[in-house]
């Protein structure tokens, strides 16, 4: 095993290569492409796993592979690889979830005999490829390119049926809302480079560890705007941010995500679980060293995610279509991860990205083959009775559902529980803020559970309500393959950390991801976090008590939402019952007006903003421009008329030159003094 | 011996009687003959010097410079030749076509 991290770099080149060949070969290859990517991510799959297995032995790699562009003030910008338990985590998932989404996609893409597969293969290798660059990326300017390239793909992907409407500008709307944010992370990590010299995550002079050293007075660091250290860092902190609430589609910058369900389902699938949503997350997680200093950062982070958890918790109550659900979910789901990162839990938040890749690539891969069962109709009114036509898809579905909902013992429930029970005892240590954030974490888990299995029962169970429902089209293996080994996933990965276990029963040694998260460089593991958290704990009784509680009220919620969706919505001929929410009927179908204010503010404010800076562009910089120009033009439509053709009146010229040239040395020579 | 002043004033001369020729006459020959003169103007004044200073390399330049014009009345007898052909004639007046 020596020496397996030595091909960490292939992991991310093999997807590129994919990329490289469904580009330039694609049309010429069986599958339009598909097996060049298949084999990429098998065999990015198969190194990962290795990496990860090297890492749990201890092996860290951190490493500069390309210097660009050489600092003379001591500034590299550099490329390099970082591999450590969380990155090494994060390739397993990535590549599994990349492979089985390119395995999907023969059912989906190739098998309804779509065009324009290289294409789409190609973008799909590009994808893996720049969310795998980003993971490993062991500095933050390299980490903000990948950042731009999965936002580049995702812009490619959603708008893969560019013929039609939607599409187009639904990938034009992820594009610019995610750059929106993407401005203030490129000022943030400008700032971060001001700030330390260097934007290294791991290493002597990585920057979470400068900034630390400088809290504690041991290292003086370039501040800016007259402010404090601390005041600085939370700036900076919040800079960063706003990349990675743009990306992870947090409230306000969420809009772009359900639209972004235009796209082909499985890169819907790809992009939830594994890509583009889940690095916003994980940037907050790589980085934890520097946030985990400014305890103002941290407050903010955990009430986004608490409250966007609950906001979009409540969007998905009321949606028709299967993937507009899952997307509300997705964004629900991210806003607990950061709620677990804001409090402190980084072990927990890291445990719920895992789960939540597996049981949301499964939930979109399981809604991918419902649709191509349907014909591709998403509209959960015009199925129903699934259950029997579709067995595989509806016990894989099941699965990841139970998981979504947190139902014990499917991963989501160990995930979701440990975000909200460290929220809960820093939240008791003296941070009424995270309280609050807690409460509303607590309550979207009861309005997660409501309309996952409104979404379950309405699709498989009941009586089937239209034609194609009665009839569905068969899928073959490889859209059951993903879904079997996602659907084992989603019921077991839970296990890999048992928290509430290992609390109540005593059982020390089965909270594997701790220790794993514990290993690799001393700045980088869980270890290192939890000691420079601002938060203290506390308990209700004692902690065995805690966790107990915790996980009672939580699953009671989500058992409780499960249920009254079962009242509701488990009857042969259901119907809706969004009228008895009266007027918030109105204000969650439109997405409580989020997209009307956005564009409101788009040509309210920043329209006559524009306008104003148009009007001094066009008059004062382009006039002070066009002034120098109409006068040179003036000058030489004067001066060219010297130009006779006659050779006399030029050799004339010469003479009265050369005379005036002599008296005026003359003169200056003193000559006629 | 003949005093420096005295190549000088009619090196100058010389100079003067070329661009005389040159501003006054019309005829591409004359002006030729003209730009000869000046330029063995500037000829004279290189001996005269190395003369003066008793440095042969200025004598040298002379002789250059003597080489140099007969190529130079070659080219130019053949421009005349060209413009003689072009305008019927060899009035440097008549040729104004290169004109804004």
């Amino acid at each position: 095993m020596a020496g397996i991290l030595e091909f960490a770099p292939a992991i991310v080149l093999l997807p590129f290569l994919s990329f490289l060949i469904a580009l330039g070969a694609g049309r010429y290859m069986p599958k339009g492409g598909a097996l060049a990517g298949i084999g990429a991510t098998a065999g990015s799959f198969v190194l990962a796993v290795a990496t990860f297995f090297a890492v749990s032995g201890g092996q860290t790699y951190n490493q500069t592979i390309y210097t660009w562009a050489e600092g003379l003030d001591a500034v590299n910008l550099t490329f390099g690889l970082l591999i450590d338990p969380l990155s090494a985590m994060m390739l397993v998932i990535v590549t599994l979830i990349a492979f089985l989404v390119h395995v999907f996609s023969l059912g989906y893409m190739n098998d309804e005999g779509e065009t324009g597969l290289p294409r789409y293969y190609a973008a799909l290798g590009l994808f893996s490829a720049s969310m795998l660059g980003f993971v490993v990326s062991d500095n933050l300017l390299m980490a903000f390119m990948f950042f731009e390239l999965v936002g580049l793909c995702s812009y490619l992907l959603i708008g893969f049926w560019f013929r039609q409407d939607g599409p187009p500008s639904a990938a034009k709307k992820a594009f610019l809302v995610t750059r929106f944010g993407d401005y203030f992370f490129l000022i943030g990590v400008v700032a971060v480079f001001a700030t330390f010299g260097s934007a290294a995550f791991a290493g002597p002079d990585a920057f979470p560890v400068l900034a630390e050293e400088a809290l504690h007075g041991e290292h003086s660091v370039n501040t800016f705007l007259g402010m404090g250290e601390e005041a600085w860092f939370t700036v900076v902190g919040l800079l960063v941010l706003g990349g990675v609430v743009g990306k992870s589609a947090q409230f306000p910058l969420h809009t772009w995500l359900p639209d972004a369900m235009e796209g082909p389902t499985p890169v819907s699938a790809l992009i939830h679980a594994a890509t583009m949503v889940a690095a916003g997350v994980y940037l907050v997680a790589r980085m934890y060293g520097f946030y985990a200093l400014t305890p103002t950062t941290l407050a903010i982070i955990a009430l986004i995610g608490g409250f966007t958890a609950l906001f979009a918790a409540t969007m998905g109550v009321v949606k028709k279509e299967i993937k507009q659900v899952l997307a509300y979910s997705t964004i629900s789901q991210y806003g607990y991860m950061m709620l677990g990162l804001g409090a402190g839990g980084y072990v927990a938040a890291t445990f719920h990205l895992m789960t939540h890749a597996f049981f949301k690539a499964l939930l979109f891969l399981g809604a991918g083959s419902v649709i191509i069962a349907m014909h591709h109709n998403e509209n959960m009114w015009d199925m129903g009775g699934l259950k029997d036509k579709m067995p595989v898809t509806y016990y894989a579905f099941l699965s990841g559902s139970l998981a979504l909902a947190g139902i014990v013992p499917f991963a989501g429930f160990w995930s979701k529980d440990e975000v909200l029970y460290e929220t809960l005892i820093h939240g008791l240590g003296g941070s009424p803020i995270l309280l609050a954030a807690y409460a509303m974490g607590l309550l979207a888990v009861f309005f997660t559970g409501f309309y996952t299995f409104r979404m379950v029962f309405l699709t498989f169970h009941g009586e089937p309500r239209t034609e194609t429902a009665r009839n569905p089209h068969g899928v073959r293996w490889n859209v059951k393959a993903p879904l079997a080994v996602l659907g084992v996933l989603a019921a077991t990965a839970g296990f890999v950390n048992m928290v509430p276990v290992e609390k109540l029963l005593g059982i020390k040694g089965i909270d594997f991801l701790h220790q794993f998260l514990d290993g690799s460089f001393s700045s980088l593991n869980a270890h290192h976090y939890a000691e420079i958290l601002p938060y203290s704990s506390s308990y209700i009784g004692g902690e065995a008590t805690t966790v107990a509680i915790g996980a009672g009220v939580s699953l009671g919620l989500a058992l409780a939402g499960a249920a009254l969706a079962y009242v509701l919505y488990n009857v042969p001929e259901p119907v809706e019952h969004t009228e008895k929410l009266g007027s918030i009927k109105t204000v969650l179908y439109n997405n409580y007006y989020q997209d009307e204010y956005q564009v409101w503010i788009a040509t309210s404010v920043v329209q006559p903003i524009s306008r104003v800076l148009d009007k001094f562009d066009q008059g004062i910089v382009d006039g002070v421009v066009n002034g120098i120009s109409s006068v040179s033009l003036f000058a030489g439509s004067r001066m060219k008329r010297i130009q006779t053709g006659v050779v006399s009146n030029y050799a004339a010229l010469l003479t009265l030159g050369l005379t005036a040239l002599l008296l005026g040395l003359g003169l200056i020579g003193g000559w006629f003094a | 011996m003949v005093p420096g002043q005295y190549y000088l004033v009619l090196s100058a001369a010389v100079f003067c009687i070329g661009i005389f020729g040159l501003l006054t006459r019309k005829n591409a020959l004359l002006f030729l003959m003209s730009v000869e003169l000046m330029l063995n103007a500037a000829n004279i004044n290189l001996v005269a010097f190395s003369y003066y200073w008793g440095n042969v390399t200025g004598q040298t330049f002379g002789l250059f410079t003597m080489a140099l014009a007969a190529a130079e009345v070659a080219v130019g007898i053949g421009i005349i030749l060209v413009l003689y052909r072009n305008f019927d004639g060899v009035d440097v007046t008549k040729a104004t076509t290169m004109r804004w």
